[in-house]
């Protein structure tokens, strides 16, 4: 009943002409869409991250503006008022966000299913009231936002976000067809029966969590940086949690591409078709959310496995 | 470990849930290489004990050895490392993972070694031809022998089984006895939790019976076959 795998050679050439065709896209494309593909590729980070940890543990994170804000802060304001340049401030903001997130996790992740999600969003609200906060003004500017500069061309800032996220996928792709990767699985699936065949499930969840929050964070901070702009309502904005969450879901919770499938289809209908409903932005997100879990909850590929319209292999 | 040296030893075990005493003063000892059956009507506290044992309860009173070494208080995936797996009552296992990645997930070492030993595991329990379908997909019976597929995985020492013949047809039962004998004269421990006397009678070399979670009776089969006051509490006659 099964079908013969995808001709492997045909996919690695289809995925370097692809890679090739995004590189070189500087050099031909207009600012406009330059533009839409840095978007549509921070969006890919971000789901993906978003998916590596809930997409494999089961955990719902939502609170991944949190990783983004925290990242987007920090980075923001060496640049803005410590004169870092851009190339150490982006690293060192996924980094302290990582740390950042180790101790959370170390927090959050003994509590199960919806109170981690709760959880989440207490901390992503608290931490956008604590950084608005005027006690916090000289560190923080308060609620007004920092502008800045970083002195970044838009080309190189398009490949640098290419780089990540090419390197995200490639890292998922690793994790899930890897042991590691079936462990996280197995917290999914029943994280008792996992704990008794001698997983240590707590330290997996906090390695996926903490990686999920480098790769979200750097991507973050790369997305400020590309905005000239952070304010804490933007930078712990749910929409920002909320859309990475509907790409994956769109895609295939789970899968190693489905998350691009869904930033990709997402960026451009939100850039192309609503750049005129923006009232009605988050209430369309939710309806298509909704029916998303009702009816697709395996997404796009999960889909195309189940029908066998794909391999059901855990590399797709 | 000498072999007279209990592989386990449980002392004065005791567990609350609230009001319910599920445990009073347990103790007993297991003798490695040993087959010991573990009977009780419903809410006696055999689950309850699997619980403690692996780590999954904490105990309000009490120890537990595991080869000579007190392990009361480790966590789960501590005392599974150790060597002391176990199945579940109600069967849990890894629903939407194929079977070899149910089993390649719990393996230790090398991938290779890994997948090669998860595939004699699951010649083993005749499950080879579905090692890439889900494990929801299999029956109830083969889910359970996947189960104990996956504590073999682990290289458990001691294994304790939760009603491992219960809801399948007696085939599958014998198959899982059998492989049972097998594993326990390559040195496997077993502590069985059955309802069906015929089962405990005709495997086990030792039973212990629990009643209001505390030992009511211990001994050899023989021993338990004639004692009148456990078949009374046990068969109601
Ligand atoms: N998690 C729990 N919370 C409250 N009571 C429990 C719990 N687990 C078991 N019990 C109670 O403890 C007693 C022993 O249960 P159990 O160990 O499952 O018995 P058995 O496996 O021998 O049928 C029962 O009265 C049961 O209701
Ligand atoms: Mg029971």
């Amino acid at each position: 009943m099964r079908r013969p795998p995808l001709q492997k050679n045909h996919a690695y050439l289809g995925i370097a002409a692809l890679l090739a065709f995004l590189i070189a896209i500087p050099f031909f494309a207009s600012d406009y869409w330059i533009t839409l593909v840095t978007l549509i590729l921070i969006f890919t980070v971000y789901a993906s991250g978003w998916n590596l940890f809930s997409g494999l543990t089961g955990y719902t994170n939502f609170g991944l503006a949190w990783f983004i804000g925290v990242s987007g802060y920090i980075s923001s304001l060496l640049i803005a008022d410590h004169s870092f340049s851009w190339l150490f401030a982006w690293p060192i903001g996924a980094v302290l966000t990582s740390i950042a997130s180790i101790g959370v996790g170390y927090i959050l992740l003994r509590i199960k299913g919806v109170y981690f999600a709760i959880s989440m969003v207490a901390l992503t609200e608290g931490t956008r009231e604590l950084f608005g906060t005027e006690y916090l003004t000289a560190i923080t500017h308060g609620g007004k936002g920092v502008p800045f500069v970083a002195g970044i061309k838009l080309s190189s800032l398009y490949w640098a976000i290419l780089l990540l996220a090419t390197l995200t996928l490639l890292i998922c792709y690793k994790i899930t067809s890897s042991k590691f990767g079936l462990r996280l699985l197995a917290i999914r699936e029943d994280e008792l029966a996992a704990e008794t065949l001698g997983i240590r499930t707590t330290r997996d969840k906090i390695i996926a969590f903490a990686l999920s929050a480098f790769l979200v964070g750097l991507a973050g901070a790369i997305h400020f940086t590309y905005q000239n702009y952070i304010d804490p309502s933007f930078a712990f904005s749910i929409h920002l949690t909320l859309t990475p969450i509907v790409m994956t879901l769109f895609g295939g919770v789970g899968t190693v591409f489905g998350p691009v499938i869904g930033a990709t289809l997402f960026t451009f209908i939100h850039e192309i078709l609503w750049a005129e409903l923006s009232l009605l932005y988050m209430s369309v997100f939710g309806a298509i959310l909704m029916v998303l879990i009702l009816f697709f909850p395996q997404g796009l590929l999960g889909w195309m496995k189940e029908r066998e319209i794909l391999p059901r292999i855990r590399k797709i | 470990m000498s072999t007279k040296e209990p592989i386990l030893r449980i002392e004065g075990v005791v567990k609350k849930f609230g009001e319910v005493l599920a445990l009073d003063h347990c103790s007993f000892d297991v003798k490695p290489g040993s087959i010991t059956g573990l009977i009780g009507p419903n809410g006696a506290g055999k689950t309850t004990l699997f619980n403690i044992i692996t780590g999954v309860l904490q105990p309000d009173q009490g120890h537990i050895y595991f080869g000579g070494e007190e392990i009361t208080g480790k966590k789960p995936y501590e005392i599974a490392r150790k060597g002391v797996g176990r199945t579940y009552q109600i069967i849990r296992i890894f629903p939407k993972m194929t079977l070899l990645e149910n089993l390649i997930v719990v393996g230790k070492g090398r991938e290779r070694k890994v997948i090669e030993k998860a595939m004699d595991l699951l010649h083993l329990v005749k499950l080879s031809e579905k090692r890439d379908d889900y494990a929801s997909d299999l029956s109830f019976g083969q889910q359970k022998l996947l189960s104990l597929a996956q504590v073999l995985m682990l290289d458990a020492q001691l294994i304790l089984l939760d009603e491992p013949a219960a809801g399948i047809n007696p085939t599958l039962q014998n198959e899982l006895m059998a492989l049972v004998h097998r594993l326990n004269e390559q040195g496997k421990t077993f502590i069985i939790v059955e309802h069906d006397m015929k089962v405990i009678l005709g495997h086990c070399e030792n039973v212990i019976a629990l009643n209001y979670g505390q030992k009511i009776a211990e001994g050899s089969c023989s021993e338990i076959e004639r004692d009148e006051n456990l078949l009374e509490h046990y068969f109601g006659r």
